[in-house]
């Protein structure tokens, strides 16, 4: 049981967050500007919408559609998903994926099984349409009461899981709670705060907004959206779902440390390390107490920065690319 | 009711004389001698050969002695920490079930080989990652040995874990801390901590925040907290122990339900307020715990009123 100095020393010493996925939008793939306004969000991700057409063979009308419809939407750079509902998951994974996706979004989850079928289903396909075997992840949209309740099951049903969206106005129809944000406090903190902790324990992460933004999805000014994203970072959510183009830039810069704290990180890991040098462990900046943690703290989020700006040039690059 | 009274932990490091030989004066319920986070990687092996005077040195004001080791070096730190005089030794970044199995073996021998009562000295298993957390049923059920809790799971480590800056104005751990907590109590475990108070300051020297964290904890029945400056210690002592209004309205309680009781009725009112069972339940735990800080008290004074005459001139 002693340590082995390659692993880290527990969870949470592991590189974090997961993913650098600040920004979510969802596109329907029946938008004629899918692939202009992919291109222009700048959004880390995109969510694409499947709509089935109602008198037709959906299945093959999809399929004969998605492999143009995720190039699209890759233009900018974005990770590419589908959104895929629980009743229909067989079927429409087979109409949907396609080399390009990163993974999928499942909707409508109520137990770890349905997890563990949709990781049956993309098994297969990705041995029939050349996918790396086990590259897709799943990630699930909460809008159940069995999704939180079971949401520790369904996050270990598949090492293909990758994070939790929560869908604040679904969750509440489905609790039958009120929508509409009348209350002083948030009325979802505690199964927010439950899904964050959940996610992050299974080397996963958590995506959403804090209340009422989160609930309302209104298109708020910068500032009130700016100071929203700081409260959802706070809480620990890693990027959210952006359901206005003005919020997809807000998110980027603010689902990461800003610049002001990556220089205290900085300072941190000086004077800690000066500190080592002279046989202390624990040393005071500003009557903060900067230890052992702390400092390891300053060293992941500084990677964390520099992992958010890499992303944003790696979207820069695609734009270059496409540009030329 | 577990009525140890354990107001304030505070952490000190035996590496540091400024510290160790100082901490019988501050008054503390129990001192946590540290060879975890407060001592320097190079200093460990140093710490580790000073426990076992520092416990001595530590518990000369009546204080209990506890031992925080670290996840990595448990074979090499526990048989450095595992002495007559220890009460409780502190697992942190627990996470699994064998990892407190590992302790748990290793502390049986140990306490066998040193002649101490076997599964006397207490587990704690640190909580302080969301793995650790999700865990906690696992964790609290896993070994036959006297456990204690964490009342949340929080702090500078699940901070980390979870990505995000401390220091909020609001509580970052609502349902771990809750999870964790309500895990403790559901196994009747006793646990530490775990009521959210503000302190965006990130200060941990201020004796004003101690006596806001002490209101909070005292009116969520809560009787522990730890500290990381001396200046909390007295704040925790008093904030935490059975105020002179308490014990007086306990016993107009217990004197009006005995009334009720003898007259063949079960609820009543005294200056507005119900007394039935569950009040005269509250206020029997209200003097159990100001009787038990008493006790804990004289012994601390007699203690300490020893080690100064013991002192040399």
């Amino acid at each position: 049981m002693q340590h082995d100095a390659e692993k880290p020393l527990f969870v949470g010493e592991k590189p974090m967050p997961k993913y650098i996925r600040r920004s979510v939008l969802a596109l329907s793939i029946d938008d004629a500007q899918l692939g202009e306004k992919a291109y222009a969000s700048w959004a880390d991700a995109i969510i694409l919408d499947c709509p089935k057409q109602a008198g037709r063979d959906w299945q093959a009308d999809l399929k004969a559609r998605m492999p143009a419809a995720i190039h699209a939407a890759a233009k900018g750079g974005a990770e590419v998903f589908v959104r895929i509902h629980r009743d229909c998951a067989a079927a429409e994974l087979d109409a949907t994926v396609f080399a390009g996706i990163v993974g999928v979004v499942l909707t409508g989850v109520t137990a770890a099984d349905d997890i563990s079928a949709v990781a049956k289903g993309l098994d297969a396909l990705e041995i029939s349409r050349g996918i790396a075997s086990g590259a897709l992840e799943i990630d699930v949209e909460v809008d159940t009461a069995g999704a939180v309740w079971h949401a520790l099951a369904i996050a270990r049903a598949s090492e293909r899981f990758g994070a939790f969206y929560v869908n604040e106005a679904a969750l509440c129809r489905n609790l039958g709670m009120q929508s509409a944000p009348r209350l002083a406090f948030d009325p979802l903190e505690y199964i927010k705060s439950q899904l964050i902790t959940v996610a992050t324990a299974v080397g996963g992460q958590a995506m959403g907004m804090s209340y009422p933004l989160g609930l309302t999805q209104g298109n708020a000014d910068e500032a009130n959206v700016k100071k929203a994203v700081r409260l959802a970072r706070d809480t620990g959510f890693k990027g959210a779902m952006c359901p206005h183009a003005a919020w997809i830039n807000i998110c980027n810069e603010g689902f990461r440390p800003t610049a002001e704290e990556a220089a205290y990180y900085v300072k941190v890991i000086e004077v800690f390390a000066e500190g080592i040098k002279r046989g202390m462990a624990s040393v005071p900046i500003d009557g903060k107490m900067i230890d052992v943690p702390v400092d390891l703290r300053a060293k992941l989020y500084l990677k964390w920065a520099n992992r958010a700006q890499a992303r944003d040039d790696a979207k820069a690059r695609a734009h270059e690319r496409q540009g030329n | 009711m577990n009525n140890r009274v354990a107001r304030v932990s505070m952490f000190v490091t035996p590496t540091n004389p400024r510290f160790i030989d100082k901490a019988w004066t501050r008054g503390g319920d129990v001192y946590i001698l540290d060879i975890e986070d407060s001592i320097a990687p190079a200093e460990k092996e140093r710490c580790r050969t000073l426990i076992r005077e520092s416990i001595q040195k530590a518990n000369k004001g009546g204080a209990s002695i506890y031992v925080r080791i670290n996840k990595p070096f448990v074979d090499a730190d526990l048989p450095y920490a595992v002495w007559p005089g220890v009460d409780r030794i502190m697992l942190p970044k627990t996470e699994s079930a064998d990892d407190l199995r590992h302790a748990h073996d290793i502390i049986s021998r140990l306490e066998k080989e040193r002649g101490i009562p076997v599964g006397s000295i207490e587990l704690y298993p640190m909580i302080e990652s969301t793995l650790g957390a999700v865990n906690i049923h696992d964790l609290l059920t896993a070994v036959p040995r006297k456990l204690s809790s964490m009342g949340g799971a929080g702090g500078y480590d699940m901070a980390m874990n979870l990505g995000i800056e401390m220091f909020a104005s609001f509580d970052q751990y609502a349902w771990p801390v809750a999870y964790v907590a309500l895990a403790a109590m559901a196994l009747d475990i006793e646990a530490t901590g775990g009521v959210f108070v503000p302190n965006t300051s990130g200060r941990v020297d201020q004796g004003d925040q101690a006596a806001t964290q002490a209101a909070a904890l005292h009116a969520a029945g809560v009787h522990h907290s730890g500290a990381l400056h001396p200046n909390f210690i007295q704040p925790l002592v008093q904030g935490l122990s059975a105020t002179t209004d308490e014990i007086s309205w306990a016993n107009k309680v217990i004197a009006e339900f005995d009334r009720l009781t003898d007259a063949g009725e079960s609820i009543g009112m005294l200056d507005g307020k119900v007394v039935d069972k569950y009040e005269y339940d509250r206020a029997l735990r209200t003097l159990e715990w100001a009787a038990a800080c008493a006790a804990k008290d004289a012994y601390k004074a007699r203690a300490m009123h020893r080690a100064k005459q013991e002192q040399p001139a």
